[in-house]
């Protein structure tokens, strides 16, 4: 499992992995806002991050 | 950080200084809480102080009647208010409250406590009143705060890191108040909830500020409850609210007395004024489609036609109070999490209540 989490949620995101008791659940940061930048910009976005998160999910 | 860790400060006016500094208020000055006085408030309970309430999210804090306690002295409370504070607390804990994300999400979402039954009194005064949503009650004001204090402080709910609202609202300070039920055409509203009147019943429900809907009543006119239901309907319902959007949660349509009357007058009760408003909140496909955004993408192969914005009419709640004029208020919700944000209803429970000479203002 790997959780995307956008910049300005980044704190809440570990807030809530801790309290959960999952405080090492691989995370990958996105920039905020992406909701409603429209396909192109999801796809540079997608495109600069995936590499990330395919090693996240090699190091699980 | 855990309420009851054992702080030290010079004098009150630094160990105001430090809870500000460790995020332990809500922005306004609170009651130090010492551990006389947190003591005496749980000694007025008759409960064990390490008694278990419930669970806090996000956080998952642990709320024992000590913990609460500590929150009632710096919200202000009396001791009195207690059993309001304590069944408040144990309804938020509750699942299907869905606590973790109602304080997570972006919407201003905040916890309304709805007082019914003889604690209105016994546990309060809380007003039902002029203002009663307003300053001016210590009950409504503390105990909401109290509440608060516990979400901050034991469910770590905190703005811009846990608590990700995206404005708030000022309810998130405070919001209680109880229902109006001797100027209630009605049966109040508990009993529509499955509980006895003579039980006194605390019904949390995550919601917006309050929205005021002006209708000026005419008692000549034959169709004033149908526009009175008409204008409720629209304040409580459109597509830039999360009911419409989400076409799912609960909302609060709080009647003042006289437009209250003017339904019951034409033969309404609060089961038929759910239901007619259920029908009124139903809306177009279409709007959705064009408004909805990612939303919208629900109704896209079926558009023709209306949808209701709630599932059922019960998740329509209905209460009196307020003043005598021409408005009511309404409160939409976010309708988000696992249990769409229902309110949740929990019985008080007083009879471990012990009234102590001199802890009135504790």
């Amino acid at each position: 499992m790997v959780s995307l989490i956008t910049e300005d949620f980044w704190d809440q995101g570990q807030f809530v992995a801790k309290s959960l008791g999952m405080p090492n659940v691989p995370r990958v940061k996105l920039p905020h806002p992406v909701a409603g930048l429209g396909e192109a910009k999801i796809e540079i976005i997608a495109a600069s991050i995936i590499e990330e998160i395919l090693n996240s999910f090699a190091n699980e | 950080m855990p309420m009851s860790d054992f702080l030290e400060a010079e004098n009150e006016e630094m160990a105001l200084e430090q809870l500000h500094d460790m995020g332990c208020t809500d922005g306004l000055p609170v009651v130090i809480p010492t551990q006389e006085r947190v003591v005496r408030c749980i000694l007025a309970t008759g409960l064990d102080g390490d008694m278990v309430l419930g669970e806090l999210g996000p956080g998952m804090g642990i709320a024992t009647v000590e913990k609460v306690a500590t929150a009632a002295v710096m919200a202000g409370c009396k001791s009195d208010y207690m059993p309001l504070v304590i069944a408040a607390v144990k309804a938020a804990a509750k699942p299907e409250f869905d606590l973790s994300e109602l304080q997570a999400t972006t919407h201003c979402t905040a916890p309304l406590i709805i007082v019914n039954g003889p604690a209105r009194e016994t546990c309060g005064p809380v007003a039902s009143g002029y203002g009663a949503l307003g300053p001016g009650h210590r009950a409504n004001a503390s105990i909401g705060r109290a509440l608060r204090l516990c979400l901050i402080n034991i469910g770590g709910g905190r703005p811009g890191i846990s608590d990700m609202a995206i404005h708030g609202h000022p309810g998130k300070f405070t919001y209680c108040l109880a229902e109006a039920e001797e100027e209630s055409p009605f049966p109040p509203m508990h009993t529509s909830l499955g509980f006895d009147e003579t039980d006194s019943v605390v019904t949390l429900l995550g919601c917006e500020a309050p929205h005021s809907c002006l209708y000026s009543d005419n008692a000549d006119d034959p169709e004033d409850a149908e526009k009175l239901l008409k204008i409720l309907s629209v304040g409580l319902t459109n597509i830039a609210t999360n009911n419409a959007v989400f076409a799912s949660g609960m909302a609060l349509v709080c009647l003042g007395p006289k437009h209250a009357n003017v339904l019951a007058r034409s033969g309404h009760s609060r089961e038929s004024i759910q239901q007619r408003l259920w029908e009124l909140t139903h809306l177009l496909k279409a709007d959705h489609i064009r408004y909805g955004g990612e939303f919208g993408k629900a109704f896209r192969d079926n558009p023709e036609g209306t949808y209701p914005a709630f599932k059922v009419p019960q998740h329509i709640l209905v209460m009196v109070a307020g003043g005598v004029g021409l408005y009511s208020m309404v409160m939409p919700n976010w309708g988000g999490a696992g249990h769409q944000n229902s309110a949740v209803s929990v019985q008080v429970e007083s009879d471990f209540f012990c009234a102590i000479p001199g802890l009135g203002g504790a």
